[in-house]
């Protein structure tokens, strides 16, 4: 297992282009952490402009334990740069016939796409921890106090956002499994919400209760939306087991059918 | 002598086309076998089934014995038609990649890498490689594992003259180590000048294999000159003649069966005679594949 991580990893680590999207995705994540706060601050003084006060203090946007759910949320949209990286691993493959070469050189085509996998987990266990430790540093630093256990609410979000990313870069590596030209398949990827949403929003009517079935909802319901908490409204802000349970299913599947087309077509 | 790979009726399809047709075939060790035939009759698609990259429509192969794994693959070299490089990398991260997957000792590379002569180049992009050196660089890769078996597909295709002697004085050093090789190719001089059996392949079907050495036996033809009277008679008279013809001012006698042209000169040298050129004109393996795509077409318009 290792010795086939190891395989993919010496592909990517001497290719500028995973740097420059990983440093880009590490880079904007903090960033979008440390600028949050400013605009919070811009937004009091916006509105201060028009008369009226508003205490951004009493926003814990980066308080303990706010912050878990807010941060885990917001990374989740991030991913897409993780997954457009692992979209040009697999299809780069394809583009330069080096998956044919690893094959005739000992790889079997499952163990192929295990390595790719293991650098799927890889990447989403590195974003976790990375996201996880922002958290924890944002929240030192703008928490006025940190109660236990009160303060590790929501924690069970990082688990949740490690599948969220994991589920996404397997569906991202099916996709160029599938389709094997980067171009195609980023395009596809960007547009795979809509074309999800189109269907969800007319098929409610006939099936209801099927959206939550449905793959990419799937994955963005681990995570669900925090920020309407802070205009009064309900938000769920714990991990559910059937969330977890139907992401998993298709994290399953998506890996699943990269593995069928794979064995059966001549590479 | 043990067989290193044996196929049989090995068949593949795309859609309607049939690339491969029930193709029967044994490779023995030590053997350097050519796969010859035209483009488009199947040597690529037949290679790319053996080593487990095309799934085979019929049929079945073993190597060494053993029904076909990706961990055998591991002791095979194999470049099929072209070289396939992360064209980012360096030639020495390429090779310490295929390493990994062949699970095969680093240390192999800088000999590999002495043997096509790249050491100087291998830390520069494969995408900067000329073509010459990207075929190198594939034989380096192939020969990186101590493999029982190469596989060469088209090793010259594309190359200057002075490529492709290079590459073939590198395919007969490997050869003379003893190595089984086998060698796919459209050119027929290349067969005949590296290869020790061959087998021909014509719209996928499998027209005739056997030694390249049969190919000069049977009738071997001496042409001789000269200056004797009785010259003529003479040569009629050899135990070993069937026929002597003239041809302008030399005589070009047909031989029986295991005599050769050195016979021929000990009983002119015999008769007190010194021939001023005495020439085996080796039956080409050029006309014999002529000859057997032309008979192959005949039968195939026969039975259609
Ligand atoms: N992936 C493929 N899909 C469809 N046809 C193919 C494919 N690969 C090869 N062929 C066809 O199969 C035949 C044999 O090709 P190939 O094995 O490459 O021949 P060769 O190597 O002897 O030149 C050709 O007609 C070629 O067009
Ligand atoms: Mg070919």
């Amino acid at each position: 297992m290792l010795h086939l991580l190891k395989i993919d990893l010496k592909k990517l680590i001497d290719y500028r282009t995973f740097w420059i999207i990983c440093g880009l995705y590490f880079f904007t994540l903090i960033l979008g952490a440390a600028s949050g706060m400013e605009f919070l601050k811009w937004l009091g003084r916006t509105i201060e402009g028009f008369g009226q006060n508003i205490n951004i203090n009493r926003i814990p946007l980066y308080h303990f334990p706010d912050i878990w759910q807010n941060l885990a949320w917001s990374a989740g949209l991030l991913k897409l740069g993780i997954a457009i990286m692992v979209v040009i691993s697999i299809t780069n493959e394809f583009t330069y016939r080096t998956i044919r070469q690893n094959v005739i050189d000992g790889l079997s085509r499952e163990q192929f796409l295990i390595s790719k996998m293991l650098t799927n987990l890889l990447l989403s266990a590195v974003s976790m921890v990375l996201v996880f430790l922002i958290a924890v540093v944002t929240g030192l630093i703008y928490s006025p106090v940190f109660d236990y256990p009160y303060g590790f609410t929501g924690i069970a979000f990082y688990p949740a956002y490690f599948l969220e990313v994991f589920a996404f870069l397997s569906f991202a590596l099916m996709l160029g499994v599938l389709l094997q030209r980067s171009g195609l398949t980023i395009v596809l990827l960007l547009n795979s919400y809509l074309i999800e949403l189109i269907i969800k929003e007319n098929i409610d009517n006939y099936i209801p209760g099927v959206v939550p079935f449905f793959p990419l909802e799937s994955i963005m319901n681990l995570v669900p939306l925090p920020f309407a908490r802070y205009a009064f409204q309900e938000i769920r802000d714990y991990v559910t087991f059937g969330s977890i349970a139907i992401a998993l299913v298709w994290t399953f599947l998506f890996n699943y059918f990269a593995y069928l087309k794979l064995k059966k077509s001549d590479i | 002598m043990e067989t290193v790979l044996s196929i049989q009726g090995l068949t593949k399809n795309f859609g309607k086309l049939c690339a491969v047709n029930s193709i029967n075939l044994e490779v023995k060790r030590g053997q350097v076998f050519g796969m010859l035939g035209p483009n488009g009759s199947g040597k690529t698609t037949t290679l790319g089934m053996l080593m487990g990259v095309v799934n085979p429509t019929a049929g079945s192969f073993s190597w060494f014995g053993q029904p076909p794994t990706h961990q055998l693959r591991k002791k095979i070299g194999a470049v099929l038609e072209h070289p396939i490089f992360y064209p980012y990398l360096s030639g020495q991260k390429n090779l310490e990649l295929m390493a990994m997957i062949k699970e095969a000792p680093v240390s192999n590379i800088p000999k590999v890498l002495e043997l096509v002569e790249l050491a100087d180049r291998k830390n520069d992009k494969y995408k900067t490689y000329s073509l010459g050196m990207k075929q190198r660089l594939a034989i380096a890769s192939a020969l990186l594992n101590d493999p029982i078996v190469l596989i060469l597909d088209e090793p010259t295709n594309g190359l200057d003259p002075m490529g492709i002697a290079e590459i073939r004085e590198i395919i007969k050093r490997i050869a003379s180590d003893g190595k089984t090789i086998i060698l796919a190719s459209h050119l027929l001089d290349e067969v005949q000048k590296v290869c020790s059996h061959f087998a021909i392949l014509r719209k996928g079907t499998l027209v005739h294999s056997g030694p390249v050495d049969d190919v000069g036996k049977g009738e071997e033809k001496v042409e001789v000159i000269a200056f004797h009277d009785d010259i003529a008679l003479l040569l009629e008279r050899f135990d070993g003649t069937i026929s002597v013809k003239k041809e302008d001012q030399q005589f070009v006698v047909k031989m029986k069966e295991g005599f050769h042209s050195q016979d021929l000169n000990r009983y002119l040298f015999e008769k007190g005679i010194v021939a001023t050129h005495l020439l085996t004109q080796k039956k080409s393996l050029e006309k014999q594949f002529l000859e057997i795509l032309a008979e192959a077409e005949h039968a195939a318009l026969i039975k259609n």
